[in-house]
């Protein structure tokens, strides 16, 4: 087969051949830029958080009975609820804490290392003996808190919101609090390299003191702030008349669901002066990559479209091509050209122009990959998100001339004779 | 003669039917998803309150630690909240038309047993100008007045989804409801309003609905209520215990909101600035000056309402349409010469080229508005897709809506893509000479 004629004849019609150039182009740097951006939204999707995320379920209970202004009769309802909880079917751990993964935020506060030069900010969340059995990740370094820290470390910090504290001349309470501190290791190496954290002591800004118990290896929670990765965990039970109490529970692989639905009748049945909001941390993760899943589902579906549109177009322009030459490709068979060569003779011909098109494509896939990052931001394109687009049209391009290919293919010599 | 054109671009799309909706159908898919992602974007970007919202300022001062700045991507940004402390302080000015500090809280509500369990319901603590200062339409009733404010008297305005809850949708101006622990009188029901963006509250997620009841401001106190918004601090405790301590602290949970003329502007800047020289006296704003008067559009940018995906898919489906455009000129072009021989004759009968290049950009345009038509209906279907994921991402199935703007964006990006598609091939086919095909036939 020679490239030639095949050239020659495409120069004979610039204007079609220029718009499948075009087209196949433009497709190919629309295509690369929409994997980039799923592949940007994805990336952000598979980032683990360490925990269970799988078999966690979230129960919020906010009192209204003014009975639960009362210490101890919360207390009392705090406690029940927990065994209540704990003997579920289903249930592995339970833990009551205000920490909740992917909820896109939580609370954070800064603290400063002992002989640090500056506060460094971190997430920070209350913690019982079961939390981080209910996250289902261990402490790997140090210890985490017994049933008897969170109740005393509960105690101390209640009695220590009903006082005034006595304020010194720097404007800092003058008795100091002590706090024992569970910490990630992502903060650990921040704060203190790759020293042993434990028994290192951090200050706040009233100058109460946090000392380092445990390390945790895994902990991941966006947050609004660069902090994703730093956390401390102190013992004591969340509990209070306007913000309620909240619970972790994991579950047994595949009862999340059932125990979501169970936790929140049991629970109401036990005591009714309160409202209670229940969620699997499937959920809450669901609606956390809400807009990262919907970037995924139109990019993706825009794809199709256009690869769908692009092929269709395709088709179009070589039929059109295929019936307007009609006449000579009677004539080359009747001149002993075989079948093959007709239909190579259109696939090459295609093939050419779409490599061209497909070379061009690549500089204006940068080039609009340039433009929309500093527009609004985004991932730079990378050359495998190229290559795999190239192949795709190159794929889409031979498919669909193919049919078109193969109809010139069966045009019978006879019509060369016709019609002259 | 336009009649006459449209009869014969009918004609010649009825010829070839296949082709035809080929034609048709790919220009609609591109209309179809460029309206739709056109009004995505718009259900993000567009003037909430067209003319209004040029004369209304978020308000920020900078009162945060001196040790360590506010954790934020710019480098010496205010906190996006203020104190309750400094909130009481600059609502004494005179200078705004009308001004109200505002948060969110999530209360306790006691319908009538008959209709269910207590609730969660969230609501809004607000001044009586939010009302006129946000342009809220009511249903029934109004807002209330300075003198609520002040006492402050238990009145309460309900957003319409909650009076359809407690009140069956009766006008309940007069009623009582139960909300924690005391009784609020009915005075206000806002009509229908849903806007995409909450813009009179951009702290946390912007996307949500607008609360269901809204009370004044002052109940803060009796009713020690706590934020559901979020709570930036700093600093050592304050000096007081329980919720007291949290009113004197440098806790950020306040938005602040002013309506200026715009003349009075800059007089604002200065008086804030006079009040946080006044505070530097006493030991706080210990930064250096810092206070913003931000205009809404420019805060609304600011914090980022329009993602920056939502931008560049409007993008990416803007070259979507280009695409389709351009295989529209390559299929037209091809169809228009393959019907050469028809358009010698009717040059031969005395067409002027002008003549045969209007019926063929009729035709264009014909194809262009068939698309266009069909491709709102797609983006419609689409539209309702979106919105079913909008549920699992703000609880709410009306994010994104098809309004006048947009139809107008359809209709004008139909006929510029027939017209651009279709110019090449209908000047290529009105240069049929006349000759060459009455030859051949």
């Amino acid at each position: 087969m020679e490239i030639g004629p095949i050239v020659r004849a495409l120069g004979r019609n610039k204007v079609r051949a220029g718009l499948i150039v075009a087209e196949i182009a433009l497709t190919l740097a629309i295509v690369t830029n929409c994997v980039a951006m799923i592949a940007d939204a994805r990336g952000k999707m598979t980032h683990a958080s360490g925990f269970d995320d799988d078999n966690i379920v979230w129960v919020r209970s906010t009192p209204f009975d003014p009975a639960f202004k009362e210490d101890g009769y919360r207390d009392n309802a705090l406690a029940q609820d927990m065994a209540t909880l704990r003997a579920l079917p289903g249930v592995k751990a339970v833990s009551n804490t205000r920490f909740l993964p992917w909820q896109g935020g939580g609370s954070s506060t800064a603290l400063k290392p002992a002989g640090g030069p500056e506060p460094l900010r971190l997430q920070i969340y209350n913690a019982d003996e079961g939390t981080f059995a209910s996250l289902g990740i261990a402490v790997s370094e140090g210890k985490g808190f017994t049933a008897e820290d969170t109740r005393r470390d509960t105690l101390r910090l209640r009695d220590l919101g009903k006082v005034k504290r006595t304020q010194g001349p720097d404007g800092k309470p003058v008795e100091k609090f002590q706090e024992d501190v569970v910490i990630s290791r992502a903060f650990s190496k921040l704060a203190f390299g790759d020293a042993s954290p434990l028994g290192k002591v951090m200050e706040d800004s009233d100058g109460d003191l946090y000392t380092v118990i445990g390390v945790i290896d895994q902990f991941y929670n966006p947050y609004g702030w660069p902090i994703h990765e730093y956390v401390a965990f102190y013992a004591s039970s969340s509990d209070s008349f306007q913000g309620g109490s909240s619970f972790l529970l994991r579950t047994e692989p595949g009862q999340r669901d059932a125990v979501a639905k169970a936790a929140e009748e049991t629970l109401l049945a036990r005591n009714s002066g309160r409202t209670l909001r229940v969620r699997t941390l499937f959920d809450v993760k669901k609606q956390y990559f809400g807009p990262q899943s919907i970037v995924i589902s139109l990019m993706g579906a825009v794809i199709v479209l256009l690869v769908l549109v692009t092929s269709l177009g395709i088709v179009g322009l070589t039929s059109f091509s295929v019936t307007e030459r009609t006449r000579q490709i009677g004539t080359r068979r009747a001149l002993g050209a075989r079948r093959l060569d007709i239909l190579t003779h259109f696939l090459l011909e295609n093939w050419l122009l779409t490599t061209v098109a497909l070379v061009l494509g690549c500089g204006l896939a940068v080039a609009i990959n340039v433009g929309v990052v500093a527009a609004a931001g985004g991932t730079k394109l990378g050359p495998g998100t190229v290559a795999a687009g190239v192949g795709l049209l190159w794929i889409a391009g031979l498919l669909a001339t193919l049919a078109p290919a193969l109809r010139a293919s069966r045009i019978s010599p006879a019509i060369a004779t016709r019609n002259v | 003669m336009l009649l006459y054109n449209l009869r014969l671009a009918l004609l010649s799309l009825r010829r070839n039917r296949i082709l035809s909706a080929v034609i048709v159908g790919g220009i609609a898919l591109g209309i179809a998803v460029s309206t739709m992602f056109a009004t995505m974007r718009h259900a993000f970007a567009r003037d909430p309150l067209p003319g209004r919202s040029d004369h209304l300022y978020y308000v920020r001062l900078d009162s945060w630690d001196p040790l360590s700045a506010y954790p934020s991507d710019e480098p010496n940004t205010p906190p996006t909240q203020i104190t309750y402390q400094d909130m009481v302080g600059i609502m004494r000015s005179d200078i705004p038309a009308r001004q109200s500090g505002m948060f969110k809280a999530n209360l306790n509500l006691f319908p009538d047993p008959a209709i269910g369990r207590p609730r969660k319901v969230m609501t809004r603590l607000c001044f009586s100008d939010f009302f006129p200062m946000f342009d809220l339409k009511f249903k029934y009733g109004s807002g209330w007045d300075k003198k609520a404010d002040a006492g402050p008297e238990p009145v309460v305005v309900l957003d319409q989804e909650t009076n359809d809850l407690l009140f069956g949708g009766r006008d309940s101006v007069g009623q009582t409801v139960h909300i924690e622990d005391r009784d609020f009188k009915v005075v206000g029901v806002l009509d229908h309003w849903r806007p995409s963006v909450k813009y009179y509250d951009v702290t946390q997620s912007y996307v949500q609905p607008p609360e269901g009841i809204y009370m004044p401001f002052n109940f803060l106190r009796p009713m020690q209520i706590n934020t559901g918004g979020n709570t930036d601090g700093w600093g050592p405790s304050p000096s007081l215990p329980g919720f007291e301590g949290r009113l004197v602290s440098e806790a950020c949970w306040i938005q602040m909101w002013v309506e200026l003329p715009r003349d009075r502007v800059q007089a604002y800047k200065d008086y804030l600035d006079a009040y946080a020289l006044e505070q530097k006296k006493t030991g706080r704003f210990q930064r250096p000056l810092n206070n913003r008067v931000t205009p809404m559009m420019a805060w609304l940018r600011e914090r980022n309402t329009v993602p920056r995906e939502v931008t560049t898919m409007m993008i990416v489906s803007l070259l979507f349409l280009a695409v389709c455009a351009l295989n529209l000129t390559g299929l037209l072009l091809s169809k228009f010469l393959a019907r050469a021989p028809e358009i010698g004759v009717r040059r031969a009968l005395g067409a002027r080229r002008i003549d045969v290049f209007l019926q063929h950009i009729v035709e264009c345009e014909l194809v262009g508005m068939a698309g266009g038509a069909l491709g709102v209906l797609l983006s419609l279907g689409g539209l309702v897709v979106l919105n079913k994921w909008g549920q699992t991402l703000a609880q709410r199935d009306d994010l994104f809506r098809f309004d006048a703007t947009m139809l107008a964006v359809a209709v004008g990006l139909s006929l510029l893509a027939g017209l651009l598609a279709g110019v090449y091939p209908a000047w290529r086919v009105c240069r049929t000479a006349p000759a060459i095909h009455l030859k051949l036939q």
